[in-house]
């Protein structure tokens, strides 16, 4: 594993100007009414309910847990009564809502401070960890799910930063010398449990401190995805030991510090709000949280809106909350209208990563729209998703694979290497849903596998 | 602009029931569907991650080909008006010519269109797909690489070979494994010598004057070494039938429609480039190979070898159809490998069998048809290999 790295290598960057981005601005959002998890938005989970409705709960009570590895459990996010368990297709629990009380209580842990920190061994760290069920804030690497606590990783990384348009900066969530100090406590826990920490984070973002600013190990350039912690991994490892890795979110390693300093679970969230006709900024909000509370477009019709960046967001409302590990509500156009003549159109403000509008030569950001921008194609062959991949795989040639059954030529191509980060899909002028079927045969792989 | 787009939507709404499924016209629904696409941009939301998509799409895609076709097209127009007028001893100004040629060449590209539509059509009709854009090339570039004079319903012939042998048979477009164009282009080649090669073909004149018949049946650059030049002096010769370097490289010429101005081809290559549609290392390593080839057969040249082992390399990028060829067909993405190293060595194998065909192979005169449907077939060899080498580059996951 190379242990430090100035910048991955990337054969073209798209250097998308996507119009939007927030101010940087912070402020509190109004305090909700209700939060809720989403067990539906977290990879390969299948979650057995611990609660029911009706069901009185604190900050930090089971909810769920994970039905594959019973110690991996879900904490409730706020203090209430659950007032109501979503399903959708197939039974798949989509939300628990809790309605919250005025006056939030709390489980309580032993508190572990960073000097107490110390004594701890992996085993007894990982213990607490799920016992007070932080623990799915510490991701695999590979399929994105939570990690098995049974594995040990051969790295594990915080992704300091998360340039996929639009997420809070760091130095939105590391304000105070207290959120500064939790997140010490999270990396010092991440080095009990793996001697390879890594701290990557883009090249021009500020953490506020010069202390946190010495641990970055890998300071990338070259904008979404370069600084997602797979692409980093991917151009970091030199040998097939290093392949299995973990990972874990900038806020999520403060949330991991804060639980150890204070024995409670932690619910903090800064939230990037960005999108049109919406105030642009960065809110401090609660795990769980309605998105209606964070952002009000005025109207709601012929809006999308994102709970996530923009390639990494999941289609949301409103009325739905904010998953575990989402810090970011993009609302944008809902769709394009049948513009006339549309494909013979310079398209000064059309923006795309080819060269084949006016836009290229247009400085501005551009305001973009959940618009497919085509029908469905044939594959032409055409290469654009190949020069698009952050990590060097063939798209069109691995999709192929696929579609013919050949799932061990596919792995071959690097599949497992994919990242998800969606450029390839972005990017292919036959819109073709590449990178929701590499998601797909690699969950179908995984779960093969068990 | 707002009152054309009203009545313009009033006239696609009016019989759209007809062709939804369940209507009278539901085998027509994909040339519905197809028109309309044109005249309004689908609008159809993501359902799948990213929610964002870019503006890019196959049609864009494949009309910036079109629009790199225009410069070809329209010096091809004019020039065949030229040669026409000037066969039959009639006014050469501009715009006659330029008016006589469109009435030449407009039924050719006409009856392209129409036909390989209908098969498009049939065969999107019975598969259930949407009309693929990329015919709108087909149906352009196989016109372009015919002589003025052939027959229209050959011209039927052909792109009917083109788009069904070509291309349906294999499953439609991006699964061809020849280009459709090319392919109609060698069949009626093939089966119809007489119309698509010799000396007679290249000039379209209704009535030609007596005088000019020499100049009518004249031979192209690439057969005039028929006339036996005589060793080392085949560039005189060329020179001596009209065919100087810069006759060959503007391309006032007789032969194919669109394919004798090596320049429209240069500016055309240039926009595809520069919107990033073809790649440059297929056309760069195409005259590379074209060049190193020439070079090398010059210094085997000698009396006893065929005249044009003795020409200058540089005549060969002007001459025939090899610009053509190179800008529009060898970039073709769907028949050339997809892969970055693979493109290099596929460019380059073309111009080294253009050159070859070209010149060893007497019964010949022109190759680059030949060579690109020959490295056609060996695209997918030569991306598999690229790919099984990045492979192995890969850490795997154990």
């Amino acid at each position: 594993m190379k242990s430090s790295m100035k910048r991955a290598s990337a054969q073209i960057s798209c250097g998308l100007k996507i119009a939007g981005r927030p101010e940087h601005f912070v402020d509190s959002a109004p305090e909700p009414e209700t939060v809720a998890s989403a067990p539906e938005r977290i990879p390969l989970l299948k979650a057995r309910l611990l609660k029911s409705k009706g069901d009185r709960v604190r900050i930090g009570t089971p909810l769920y847990e994970d039905k594959q590895n019973t110690d991996i459990v879900f904490a409730a996010p706020g203090a209430g009564e659950i007032q109501d368990i979503v399903y959708g297709p197939r039974r798949v629990i989509r939300e628990i809502v809790i309605r919250l009380d005025k006056e939030q209580t709390t489980e309580d842990f032993t508190p572990y401070p960073a000097d107490k920190l110390g004594r701890l061994n992996a085993g007894a760290l990982k213990e607490i960890l799920l016992k007070g069920g932080v623990w799915p804030l510490i991701r695999d690497l590979v399929y994105r799910k939570v990690a098995d606590p049974g594995q040990s990783p051969a790295a594990i990384w915080i992704a300091a930063t998360n340039q996929d348009p639009f997420h809070p900066p760091p130095d939105t969530w590391l304000q105070s010398p207290e959120d500064k100090r939790f997140f010490q406590t999270g990396i010092k826990a991440l080095e009990i449990l793996c001697s390879n920490v890594f701290v990557c984070c883009a090249k021009d973002a500020s953490l506020g401190d010069e202390q946190i600013e010495s641990r970055v190990t890998h300071r990338v350039s070259g904008g979404y995805p370069f600084d997602d912690p797979a692409v980093v991994h991917y151009h970091a490892k030199t040998r097939p030991e290093d392949n299995h890795a973990w990972f874990a979110g900038g806020q999520d390693v403060r949330l991991l510090g804060e639980f150890l300093e204070t024995g409670r679970f932690p619910v903090r969230r800064t939230v990037a709000v960005s999108g049109k006709s919406v105030h642009g900024r960065y809110r401090h909000t609660r795990i769980g949280a309605p998105l209606g509370i964070l952002a009000d477009p005025g109207e709601s019709s012929g809006c999308r809106w994102i709970a996530g960046g923009l390639f990494r967001g999941y289609s949301s409302g409103p009325d739905f909350h904010l998953g575990l590990y989402e810090t970011a509500v993009g609302i944008i156009t809902e769709s394009a209208k049948r513009e006339m003549l549309g494909f013979m159109r310079p398209g000064w403000n059309k923006p795309t990563c080819s060269r084949t509008f006016l836009s290229v030569f247009n400085p501005r950001p551009l305001p973009v729209d959940a618009d497919m921008h085509g029908s469905g194609r044939a594959c032409v062959n055409c290469g654009n998703c190949t020069r698009a991949c952050p990590v060097n795989i063939l798209p069109q040639f691995t999709y192929k694979c696929i579609r013919a059954g050949e799932i061990e030529e596919a792995l071959s191509h690097g599949m497992l290497d994919c990242v998800e980060c969606g450029l390839c899909s972005y990017v292919c002028p036959s819109k073709i849903e590449l990178c929701q079927t590499f998601q797909e045969t690699k969950q179908a792989y995984f779960r093969q596998r068990i | 602009m707002g009152w054309i787009e009203k009545n313009l939507r009033k006239i696609f709404d009016a019989p759209r029931k007809h062709f939804e499924s369940g209507g009278r016209l539901e085998k027509l629904g994909p040339l519905f569907e197809a028109i309309e696409d044109v005249f309004f941009f689908p609008a159809e939301a993501t359902k799948n991650r990213p929610l964002v998509r870019d503006s890019l799409d196959l049609k864009r895609f494949m009309s910036s080909v079109l629009v790199a076709l225009i410069p070809p097209l329209l010096f091809g127009i004019y020039n065949t008006g030229y040669h026409s007028r000037l066969a039959s001893e009639m006014s050469t100004a501009f715009m006659p010519s330029f008016t006589t040629g469109l009435g030449i060449v407009l039924p050719i590209i006409l009856v392209s269109y129409a036909v390989g539509l209908f098969w498009e059509l049939l065969f999107a009709a019975i598969r259930k797909h949407p009309i693929s854009e990329g015919f709108l090339v087909t149906g352009l570039l196989f016109p372009l690489t015919l002589p003025p004079t052939i027959p229209l319903w050959q011209v039927a012939a052909g792109i009917t070979f083109g788009v069904v042998i070509g291309k349906e048979v294999f499953g439609g477009t991006g699964r061809n494994l020849f280009n459709p164009a090319l392919t109609a282009r060698a069949f009626v080649f093939f089966a119809y010598p007489a119309q698509l090669s010799g000396n007679a073909v290249w000039v379209a004149a209704k009535e030609k004057a007596a005088g000019a018949v020499d100049a009518v049946t004249g031979p192209t650059p690439l057969a005039v070494t028929e006339l036996q030049a005589p060793f080392n002096n085949i560039q005189e010769m060329l020179t001596d039938q009209g065919y100087t370097f810069a006759t060959l490289f503007w391309g006032q010429y007789p032969g194919t429609i669109g394919g004798t101005s090596a320049f429209c081809a240069l500016l055309g290559a240039g926009l595809l480039i520069l919107l990033g549609i073809a790649s440059y290392r297929t056309i760069l390593a195409a005259v590379a190979g074209l060049l190193a080839t020439g070079f090398l057969l010059n210094l085997a040249a000698s009396p006893n070898t065929l005249p044009w082992f003795s020409v200058n390399p540089f005549y060969h990028l002007v001459a025939g159809g090899f610009a053509f060829g190179a800008a529009y067909m060898a970039t073709d993405p769907v028949t050339a490998p997809g892969t970055d190293r693979a493109k290099w060595i596929y460019g380059f194998l073309i111009g080294v069998l253009t050159v070859l065909i070209r010149v060893v192979n007497p019964a010949f005169p022109e190759g680059v048809m030949l060579a690109i449907l020959f490295m056609n077939m060996f695209a997918p060899l030569l991306e598999y290999t690229e790919i099984r080498l990045r492979v192995k580059k890969r850490i795997p996951h154990a």
